[in-house]
């Protein structure tokens, strides 16, 4: 019981701070390519656009995200970090978006290094990777 | 030509079949889906069936203790890319209906044009977007509960509209606003009436801050129900108040408002919502009001919830006829009438339930919910019950168990 109420008042204080869970744990981040102009954007903004909410970055310009294969550990990580949302709930979302028409899952691809291809080919895309894999053709955006 | 077009389908289908996604350049054509409840429900009130929506004639209780005609449903979806900017979905729905078949009916057939990334147009049958779980009310697996709470989701059964469709997102910061009008008309069947809507407008401004999302509607539409035509040409041969009687009531070409307003925030670990609508103007449909609302926690994949909901409505009797004014050869028709008067504003609903259950996402796309409901009805109100056999007491507290797998395919 005391665990539990303390979890939901991490979770509020994490809500109310604006900090999702798996804040600390920065295993993941979000990337664009090197040629793309952003380089801020905030946890909800790259959510949006994962969860088919928007489709532009904040000057504009198309946002085209790119999610890595199901079951991936970076990808769990990802949504959990950005949206707070399980893969169970990011079915559920899916299954919304989709049966009403309004959008459907992003692409997605096998790993970390096809995303920076993907990146490096089209300068609207955005994915996440692992910060380790980061390189030159991709830049990670901060997430204040 | 023909030929060819069921060729690049085949072909399309295949690629959807290899992973292919939507917005790939290699994205299919066309995408086929599909989504479905299997559910079984006990009411322990055996005097009367509680029903999901007034669309479906039986429902758990009077005609089955246990029915799996309550909340069951198989759904198809086909969307179809058609260009840079156009796209279509059909999508047909198989459940319980009007005259207790399984037929399956098109509930959205659609085109949509995409004129810029923030502002689309579609032409055909849509959702009709009353409420915040309009648009995935039958879709089980995306919602939380068995069912969307009835008090609030029974108020509006019309679930489509044909007409167009047009919907601005203005993002705003961190934040998204977006504007969607919906004109169109719409003919609803129900058991025993067809309910035909003109001139139907609605306004919806839905504001998405991460988590948060408040939404606000505004409806209104002409509603005509010829069913009722004649219970009402009766009243009419009772002279003056007899057609004061008729004037009052009958929904012919009959000017209905709906307001509604709704908010969520599901930041990942738990949920809450609710919602509030009120339907105005005329005296058989208007002068109701209902809310709810509801709250989960995710403990992994188990995800138990409590909702609260509840609907009043004013009207739910009428004197009728004056009886000791009229000849006796015709009081018996007059009690006929005054009988069958009141049986229809009874069918407004005044009801409160508690529901507690738990979802479990114990495979994926499937999942399984277990629900228990503790419904009270309003004396002088039938509730969302339908059947109803002459000796059921007024005033009854029902207990009800469902158990729903979900799942999208």
């Amino acid at each position: 019981m005391d665990y539990f109420k303390a979890r939901v008042a991490a979770t509020l204080a994490g809500t109310l701070l604006g900090v999702g869970p798996g804040m600390a744990a920065a295993d993941v981040v979000a990337v664009v390519s090197a040629k793309c102009p952003v380089t801020t954007l905030s946890k909800n903004q790259v959510a949006d656009i994962f969860l088919g909410k928007s489709t532009r970055f904040p000057d504009g310009s198309a946002a085209v995200p790119i999610d890595q294969a199901e079951g991936s550990p970076s990808r769990e990580e990802f949504y959990l970090t950005f949206s707070g949302k399980s893969p169970a709930q990011l079915n559920a979302h899916w299954s919304k978006m989709i049966f009403t028409g309004r959008g459907q899952p992003p692409g997605e691809v096998a790993n970390g290094a096809d995303v920076k291809r993907r990146l490096a080919e089209n300068p609207n895309a955005i994915g996440y990777l692992d910060p380790a894999l980061v390189d030159a053709r991709v830049k990670a955006v901060t997430t204040p | 030509m023909s030929l060819d077009l069921a060729r690049i389908a085949l072909l399309a289908i295949a690629l959807h079949a290899a992973g292919a996604r939507a917005d790939d350049p290699a994205a299919p054509l066309f995408s086929f889906r599909g989504f479905g409840t299997l559910g079984i429900a006990h009411s322990s009130d055996d005097q009367a069936d509680f029903t999901s929506s007034p669309a479906k004639p039986y429902g758990a209780g009077f005609s089955h203790a246990w029915s799996a005609e309550l909340d069951s449903l198989i759904a198809g979806q086909v969307s179809a890319r058609l260009g840079p900017r156009f796209s279509a979905v059909l999508q047909v729905v198989s459940e319980q209906n009007y005259e207790h078949s399984y037929r399956p009916h098109v509930e959205w057939a659609n085109v949509k044009y995409q004129v810029t990334p923030d502002f689309d147009v579609r032409f055909g049958r849509t959702v009709l977007p009353g409420l915040m779980l309009s648009d995935s009310r039958k879709v089980g697996y995306s919602n939380p509960w068995v069912r969307p709470p009835v008090e609030v989701y029974g108020s509006i059964p019309v679930t489509s509209n044909d007409g167009i469709d047009a919907a601005y997102r203005m993002p705003m910061g961190n934040a998204t606003n977006t504007f969607q009008l919906t004109v169109g008309r719409t003919d609803s069947k129900f058991p025993g009436a067809t309910s035909e809507a003109r001139q139907l407008a609605v306004f919806v401004d839905t504001f998405e801050h991460g988590p948060a999302t408040a939404r606000l509607a505004f409806g209104r539409a002409r509603i005509t129900l010829p069913a009722l035509d004649p219970l009402f040409d009766g009243f009419r041969q009772f002279g003056p108040e007899g057609a004061a009687i008729a004037d009052k009531y009958a929904v012919d070409n009959s000017l209905v408002n709906f307001f509604g307003v709704g908010a969520s925030y599901d930041p990942g670990r738990w949920f809450l919502m609710g919602e509030w609508v009120g339907i105005d103007g005329h005296a058989i449909l208007g002068k109701k009001s209902a809310w709810y609302a509801s709250g989960g926690y995710r403990f992994g994949k188990v995800t138990p919830y409590a909702t609260y909901s509840r609907a009043k409505a004013e009207g739910l009797s009428d004197p009728g006829l004056t009886l000791s004014a009229l000849p006796p050869e015709l009081a018996g028709p007059a009690t006929g009438l005054n009988a069958a008067l009141n049986a229809t504003l009874q069918a407004k609903v005044v009801q409160s339930t508690i529901s507690l259950g738990a979802r479990w996402d114990f495979r994926k796309d499937t999942a399984l919910k277990l629900q228990f409901d503790h419904i009270r009805v309003g004396a002088g109100s039938s509730g969302t019950f339908s059947n109803l056999q002459p000796g059921r007491e007024a005033g009854a507290r029902v207990d009800l168990f469902s158990a729903t797998i979900d799942f999208v395919f």
